[in-house]
C-alpha cells in the first residue's frame, strides 16, 4: 500500500510539474492558488507520503484561463467508476496519454480505451450510441456530424467561453450550445523538397506568392531525360486533389455554397481552378497523369518536387519518408493581393459526450472534456501529434508548434482560412468523379462541373446541411 | 427415379425428432439470415432510411424512380454484366484447359500444380488486391515492366476495367480448375475406351464426351461465378474507387457507396433489390438453358 502511495505521489508531482510548465495555468504558486479560491496545503510535512499525497493533490493548480479546470475537485464523489472512451486507429499513444494524465488526477476513474478501424468506427459507434451501454465519451470527426449529432450531449461549458478561447467554436454552436468544437485547424500547404529546390538554383526569395510565379518555379523543378521522359515532376496532384479544389475557389471570392445551402461548382472561379491545374500538365509539362498515382507518396519517394498536402502530411513524411528534406510555403493565390480566403480548413474535433450514457458516466465525460480543453499541455500534445494549427488562442504563438513548417506558414493569415461547415461526403465524392472525368477521361470542364453540381444538390436535398460560410469573418467580401 | 437414400424409411421416433430439429434449425437460420434481410431491404427501399441515426422517412416510390432515371445506375448495371460475363468466360475456359491438362497422363507432379493454381483462390482478396495495385502501377509497376509499356492501368478508362478483370480471373481460375478436375476424375472411362476404339480424335472425345459429361459441373461453376461476380466490389474499392470518373462502377460498389459512404440505405436497398432480382432471374435462366437443374 505504501509503495502504491509513493508511486501516486511521484506521479502527482510529475503532473504538477507538467501543469506548472504550462504557461496558461494562472495559479502557479500557492499564493495564486489562494487567490483563485484553492485550499492551501494544511502544513503537514512531506516526510509522510500518504498524507502529503493528499496535500499535494489539494495544491494542484487550476488549469486554463477562461475555461478552467480544478483538478482538486473530486469526480463522482471520489467513488470508483468505469467509462469507455472510443477512438479510431492511429492515435493509441495520444489517447493513452490523455487517459493516463486524467486518471493520475482522478485515480477513481477507470478509462477503458476502445480502438476501432476508421471505417468500422462510423457504423459501430452510432449503433452503440443508440443503447445505454455505448461509450460515455468518444472521438468525433465532423464529417460524421449528421449521424452523430442526435446522440451528443451539449458541453456543460458555456458557448461564449469556448468561443472566447477556441477559433471557430461559434461555427459549432447549435441553439446556444456546443456539442463539440475544434482543437486544431487543418488545411493545405505547399510542401517542397528542399534538396531539389536548391539543386534547381532556387532560394528562399523564389518562394512563389501567386499561381503564375508557382508555375514558373514548377517548370524549373521539372527534369526530363534526353528522350523527353519525365524524371522529376515539378508539381504533381496525381491520385486526387478533390479536397483542395474544394478550397481553391475561395481565392476568387467564390463561396462553395449558395444562401439556400446548395453547392455551386459550375462557376468561373472553379473553372479557372481546374483549367489552371490542367494547364500545368498540358502546357507547362510539370507532370503527367502516368507519373505515379499517389503524389504524396511520390513526393516522399523523391520523384516530385512540390505537392499540395494537408497538415497530416507532415507526420506521414516524417514517419514514412524520414530522409525527405522538406519545407512548406503557403498556398499561392491568383494575385499578390490578400484573397477572400486562402483556402478552406477543416477542424480536428474535440470529443463527444454520449447523451444516452448513464448520468454518472456523462458527468465524468464532461469532466474529461473540461480537463482536455483547459489543459494547454494536452492541447499542444494533440496539435503536435496531428500537425494541426491550434484552435486555442493561447497556443497560437507556441514556439514548438510554430516549428512545424505546415503550421508556421499559416500563422500570419489563419483568419483568412474559411470553414464551410461539415461538408457531406457526396460533395467530395462527386468532385473526385468530376476531376477524374476531366483529367483522365477528357470530359469538358463545364459539362463535368454541371453534372457534379446537379448530382450533389440532389443528394443534399435529403440531408440536413447548413453552410457555415456566412459565419466567416470576411463573409461580406464574397462574390454575390 | 429418386435416389434410394431419400426414400429410405424413418427408423425411429428419435430419428424423426432429430431430422425435424435439424430442418427447423435450417428454416430458422434461413429465415433470420436470408429471408428477413431480403424483406427488410425491400421495405427499406420505400424509405429515406439511415439506421445509424434511426431515421426512416416514407418516400413511396422515390428511390425506385431515382434508380430508373440514374445514369450511374445503368452504367453500373452494364459494367456488371460485362464484368460478370468476361470473368466467368475466362474462368471456365482457363479452368477447362488447365483441368484437362492436369488430367492428362503426360503431366507429372500434378499435386504441385493443383496447389499452385489454387493458392490465389485461398489468399485474402483485400491483401492480394493491394499487391496487384502495385503490379498495375504506372512507371514502376511489374506489369508495365514486363510489357515494356507505361500504361496507367487503374486511371486510364481504356484499361481500368481490364485491370480489375485480370485480377479477378487470376484470383478465381483455380477454383474452376479444381471443380472441373473433380468432374474429370468421376467420368466413366469405358465411354472413352469405346470412343477410342471407334476412332474418335482427341478433339472429338473432348467435344462429344468430356464437355457433355462436365456440363453439370460447368453449369454449377457458371452460376456460382455469376452470383459471385454480380456482388463484386472489393477490387473496385481498393483499385479504382469506381474511377476514372465512373468507368468501373459495378452495381455492388454503387450499393456500397450509397450505403456506407452516403448512408443512403433506402436508395441502396432499392439498388440491392434490383441486384437480387437480376441474380435470381439469371440463375433461373441458367437452369432453364441447361434443362438439368435438378442434377445440381
Amino acid at each position: 500500500m505504501k509503495v502504491k502511495n509513493h508511486g501516486l505521489f511521484i506521479l502527482t508531482l510529475a503532473i504538477m510539474s507538467g501543469l506548472t510548465a504550462c504557461g496558461a495555468a494562472p495559479a502557479d504558486t500557492p499564493e495564486q492558488s489562494a487567490q483563485s479560491g484553492q485550499t492551501e496545503p494544511d502544513g503537514e510535512t512531506q516526510s509522510q507520503p500518504a498524507d502529503v499525497n493528499e496535500s499535494a493533490e489539494a495544491a494542484l493548480p487550476i488549469m486554463g484561463d477562461v475555461i478552467q479546470y480544478d483538478p482538486n475537485q473530486p469526480v463522482n464523489d471520489g467513488n470508483d467508476i468505469d467509462i469507455e472512451f472510443w477512438y479510431w486507429t492511429g492515435a493509441a499513444n495520444l489517447f493513452q496519454s490523455l487517459a493516463d494524465q486524467y486518471q493520475a488526477v482522478h485515480p477513481n476513474v477507470h478509462i477503458t480505451l476502445v480502438e476501432n478501424p476508421y471505417d468500422d468506427y462510423w457504423t459501430k459507434l452510432p449503433l452503440a450510441l443508440q443503447g445505454t451501454d455505448g461509450p460515455a465519451i468518444f472521438n468525433v470527426h465532423n464529417s460524421q456530424h449528421d449521424n452523430l449529432i442526435g446522440y451528443l450531449a451539449p458541453y456543460d461549458i458555456p458557448a461564449e467561453d469556448l468561443e472566447a478561447e477556441f477559433v471557430g467554436a461559434s461555427g459549432h454552436e447549435i441553439d446556444g450550445k456546443i456539442y463539440y468544437t475544434d482543437y486544431g485547424l487543418m488545411t493545405a500547404t505547399m510542401y517542397y523538397n528542399v534538396d531539389m529546390w536548391e539543386a534547381a538554383g532556387l532560394t528562399e526569395a523564389d518562394i512563389p506568392k501567386t499561381w503564375d510565379e508557382f508555375r514558373e518555379v514548377a517548370k524549373k523543378l521539372t527534369i526530363r531525360d534526353e528522350n523527353g521522359h519525365l524524371v522529376q515532376a515539378g508539381f504533381s496532384y496525381n491520385g486526387g486533389i478533390q479536397g483542395d479544389v474544394l478550397g481553391m475557389q475561395y481565392q476568387y471570392g467564390q463561396n462553395l455554397f449558395t444562401e439556400d445551402n446548395k453547392v455551386t461548382l459550375n462557376n468561373d472561379a472553379m473553372k479557372s481552378v481546374i483549367q489552371r491545374l490542367q494547364d500545368m500538365y498540358h502546357i507547362d509539362g510539370v507532370c503527367d497523369y502516368n507519373f505515379g498515382n499517389n503524389s504524396g507518396d511520390n513526393f516522399g519517394q523523391g520523384t516530385v518536387a512540390m505537392y499540395l498536402g494537408w497538415g497530416f502530411m507532415t507526420n506521414v513524411l516524417e514517419q514514412n519518408f524520414p530522409e525527405t528534406h522538406f519545407a512548406c510555403f503557403e498556398i499561392p493565390t491568383p494575385t499578390a493581393d490578400v484573397p477572400y480566403a486562402y483556402h478552406r480548413y477543416n477542424g480536428e474535433s474535440t470529443f463527444g459526450v454520449n447523451k444516452n450514457a448513464p448520468a454518472d458516466q456523462q458527468t465524468v465525460a464532461q469532466d474529461i472534456i473540461r480537463f482536455f480543453l483547459a489543459n494547454d499541455e494536452i492541447q499542444k500534445e494533440f496539435c503536435l501529434a496531428n500537425a494541426v494549427f491550434p484552435a486555442k488562442t493561447s497556443l497560437q504563438n507556441d514556439n514548438d508548434l510554430l516549428a512545424i513548417p505546415s503550421i508556421s506558414v499559416l500563422a500570419d493569415h489563419i483568419d483568412r482560412y474559411i470553414w464551410p461547415g461539415t461538408i457531406p461526403s457526396t460533395v467530395e465524392d462527386n468532385v473526385k468523379i468530376m476531376l477524374e472525368d476531366v483529367f483522365y477521361n477528357g470530359k469538358d470542364i463545364t459539362a463535368a462541373l454541371s453534372d457534379a453540381e446537379q448530382t450533389i444538390n440532389e443528394d443534399l436535398a435529403n440531408l440536413d446541411f447548413t453552410s457555415q460560410e456566412p459565419m466567416y469573418k470576411y463573409a461580406s467580401e464574397a462574390l454575390q | 427415379m429418386k435416389p434410394a437414400a431419400i426414400s429410405a424409411p424413418l427408423r425411429s421416433r428419435s430419428e424423426v425428432a432429430l431430422r425435424s430439429i435439424v430442418v427447423c434449425f435450417l428454416i430458422v437460420f434461413f429465415a433470420v439470415f436470408y429471408l428477413l434481410p431480403v424483406i427488410a431491404v425491400f421495405i427499406g427501399s420505400f424509405f429515406q432510411w439511415n439506421p445509424l441515426k434511426n431515421q426512416m422517412i416514407y418516400l413511396g416510390l422515390d428511390n425506385w424512380v431515382k434508380l430508373l432515371h440514374s445514369e450511374l445506375f445503368w452504367r453500373a448495371v452494364g459494367n456488371t454484366f460485362l464484368f460478370a460475363a468476361v470473368a466467368t468466360f475466362f474462368r471456365i475456359v482457363l479452368g477447362l484447359a488447365l483441368s484437362n491438362a492436369l488430367f492428362s497422363k503426360l503431366i507429372k507432379h500434378k499435386s504441385v500444380y493443383r496447389v499452385l493454381y489454387y493458392i490465389p483462390t485461398i489468399t485474402p482478396l483485400v491483401a492480394v488486391t493491394f499487391v496487384w495495385k502495385f503490379i498495375f502501377a504506372p512507371r514502376i509497376g511489374l506489369l508495365n515492366q514486363m510489357l515494356g509499356t507505361n500504361i496507367n492501368w487503374l486511371f486510364d478508362g481504356k484499361y481500368a476495367m481490364a485491370a480489375i478483370l485480370i485480377l479477378t480471373i487470376w484470383k478465381d481460375f483455380g477454383y474452376a480448375v479444381i471443380m472441373l478436375l473433380g468432374g474429370l476424375y468421376s467420368r466413366p472411362e469405358e465411354c472413352y475406351e469405346s470412343a477410342e476404339v471407334d476412332g474418335a480424335s482427341a478433339w472429338q472425345r473432348f467435344r462429344y464426351l468430356t464437355l457433355p459429361l462436365l456440363k453439370p459441373t460447368i453449369l454449377f461453376v457458371v452460376i456460382t461465378s455469376l452470383i459471385s461476380y454480380f456482388q463484386t466490389y472489393i477490387p473496385v474499392l481498393v483499385l479504382t474507387q469506381g474511377g476514372p470518373g465512373t468507368q468501373t462502377y459495378l452495381a455492388s460498389y454503387l450499393i456500397y457507396e450509397e450505403a456506407f459512404s452516403k448512408y443512403n440505405f433506402g436508395y441502396a436497398s432499392a439498388l440491392s433489390f434490383v441486384l437480387f432480382l437480376m441474380i435470381a432471374v439469371l440463375t433461373g435462366v441458367s437452369f432453364k438453358i441447361s434443362g438439368k437443374g435438378d442434377s445440381l
